[in-house]
């Protein structure tokens, strides 16, 4: 039982695989199963649609596995929402308020940090968003940016997963409480691969991302 | 279910040094993270997740306490594992190795001498009237200690009466810096380790953040901290990348607490005024007995338009323990046209914005 305990304690270093793993809730949206490392993820939904609760499931697997998980700009995170979601707190570093200096701290976290969430500006510079992605990708890192819209990041990413549309249950006139959150994102790969619409809690009442069976 | 805090004290011998406290809390931070020292000899950890792990409380101080007696690192001297309700609670419950049930706190607490407050001003006063334990002290009318103590007395009696679960005074708010700049150049007690490990990745993690602390300023970098109370899983808090531990005391005041999972992914740090309205567009307050004034069917936030209100729920009081029930406080959530959660907060007539569910 320590032994077990120890493991999980102890960050697991797997520098030398070529991918991070997603947790088991996000297969419906990435097949595969994991994250490849230099990789960048466009997670795209206006604001209060779950946008930013995709990104953080996003990272959720790996950081179980022990790597290490950073968070640019988003200005007032909350974490036990993001605990909840399955990122280990103890391994994620959070730069809510980076201003001007958006592209240089998620520089500088792609040097040390697995994963890295960015919320850009509203308008990001292009030079620095190629410098970013490049940078993901010579570290070996994965870039998650968060967007209200796919093209207001200027460069063309690996994978885009757009919250096309989100619905709360649980919650009525005067009674009972936001329970789940029943979203349709639609995946799309690099150029034009062929996109995939998939229903997904985010998160369902539990707290955790989760397969939703389709309503038809 | 049994939400416990657990402390942990040695007495005399060689914890009572900084270096031996800080080789104990290495012992601890191996099976239990989130271990935090409270002051020199004094660390604390919240029981709920590893008294899960390993089959409950009993266990668990079984197992620090083996591991504490087992390990070179610590001369053989008195030692105490306890776990209670509450920090100070189980303060003392480590002083008689006791596991004390939450609906046992008040009793377990009321045959303590006056003296664990550390406060013998005060303890000399109650002695004259009789006062000497903190059973007595839990009995005393609060109008009464107020009036010849001031807010401290409240405070002193909901502690002793196991209604407020810290001690004022009793966290040393410079243990954890000092403790740092005892060991500077030691690594075993390095910050990463608090956070589950000094491994190659995490020295690599904290060195790119500390990278952009030099220049964007400590305050940028943050990290999140939980910590005992009645709701560890909830218990967090943004601190500073290498802050001492008054600020995690200092960054917990907003947090909406007591509503149950899923949590708000946006959190806001700073109060935002919201304009609560029904659909005829007068304002909505809540009654003296926390309910609403009206059917909200309009919500604005400071800098956004106003929307309308497809569904609400709550509102929930907040079980405060401020010792005057002037200030009502509660929590709605609305959620809007747009398909939007919203977490507010109400005091006096007044709404804002505790968190969003982005």
């Amino acid at each position: 039982m320590p032994e077990a305990l120890r493991q999980k304690i102890a960050p697991v270093v797997m520098a030398s695989s070529r991918v991070l793993p997603v947790t088991e809730g996000l297969v419906p949206l990435i097949p595969s199963g994991d994250l490849r490392r230099g990789s960048t993820i466009v997670v795209a939904g206006h604001a209060g649609t779950g946008a930013t609760s995709l990104a953080i499931s996003l990272l959720a697997g790996a950081s179980e596995a022990g790597h290490w998980c950073a968070a640019v700009g988003l200005a007032d995170p909350g974490v036990a929402a993001m605990a909840e979601l399955g990122l280990d707190l103890r391994r994620a570093v959070f730069i809510p308020r980076p201003r001007a200096g958006w592209a240089e701290a998620t520089a500088d976290l792609l040097d040390g940090a697995e994963l890295v969430v960015l919320r850009p500006p509203a308008r990001p510079n292009a030079a620095a968003a190629r410098r970013l992605v490049a940078r993901a990708r010579d570290r070996r890192a994965v870039l998650v940016v968060v967007v209200e819209e796919a093209q207001r990041w200027p460069v063309v990413p690996e994978m885009t997963l757009t919250v096309a549309s989100a619905t709360w249950q649980g919650i009525g006139l005067g009674h009972g409480r936001l329970q789940a959150r029943r979203a349709e994102v639609v995946v799309s790969g690099r150029h034009g691969a062929v996109e995939r619409r998939t229903t997904i809690w985010l998160p369902s009442a539990t707290g955790v991302v989760a397969p939703a069976a389709t309503v038809r | 279910m049994v939400l416990v805090a657990s402390g942990i004290t040695t007495e005399g011998g060689r914890a009572d040094e900084p270096r031996a406290f800080a080789e104990m809390l290495e012992v601890i931070v191996r099976r239990c993270p989130f271990v935090r020292p409270v002051r020199l000899g004094v660390a604390v950890l919240p029981a709920r997740a590893p008294s899960r792990f390993f089959g409950g409380e009993e266990a668990v101080v079984d197992l620090l306490r083996r591991d504490l007696e087992d390990s070179d690192a610590l001369a053989a001297g008195p030692l105490g594992v306890g776990v209670a309700d509450g920090l100070f609670a189980a303060w003392l419950a480590a002083r008689r190795s006791a596991i004390v049930q939450p609906s046992g706190t008040a009793a377990f607490l009321a045959s303590f001498s006056l003296s664990v407050l550390g406060r013998p001003e005060m303890a000399q006063v109650l002695a004259r009237l009789g006062v000497t334990t903190l059973g007595r002290l839990a009995r005393l009318p609060e109008d009464r200690l107020i009036e010849r103590f001031g807010e401290d007395g409240v405070h002193c009696r909901q502690v002793a009466a196991g209604e407020e679960g810290e001690l004022r005074g009793l966290r040393d708010p410079g243990i954890e810096a000092r403790l740092r700049a005892l060991l500077e150049g030691e690594p075993p007690i390095a910050q990463p380790t608090f956070f589950g490990g000094t491994s190659l990745s995490a020295e690599r993690a904290l060195g790119s953040a500390r990278r952009v602390q030099s220049w964007a300023g400590a305050d940028a970098v943050l990290v999140a901290r939980l910590f005992e109370g009645h709701d560890p899983g909830d218990r967090a808090a943004l601190v500073p990348l290498g802050a001492s531990g008054e600020a995690v005391l200092t960054a917990t005041a907003p947090w909406p607490g007591g509503i149950p999972a899923p949590s708000p992914m946006t959190v806001l740090a700073n109060r935002l005024p919201v304009v609560l309205r029904d659909p005829a567009g007068d304002p909505v307050g809540l009654t003296s007995s926390d309910l609403l004034t009206a059917v909200p069917g309009l919500v604005q936030v400071e800098g956004d338009r106003t929307h309308e209100v497809t569904a609400w729920a709550g509102p929930w009081p907040l079980a405060t323990r401020w010792w005057s029930a002037r200030r009502r406080r509660a929590r709605l959530q609305v959620l809007t046209t747009a398909g939007v959660g919203l977490l507010l907060g109400a005091e006096a007539g007044s709404w804002w914005l505790l968190g969003r569910y982005d």
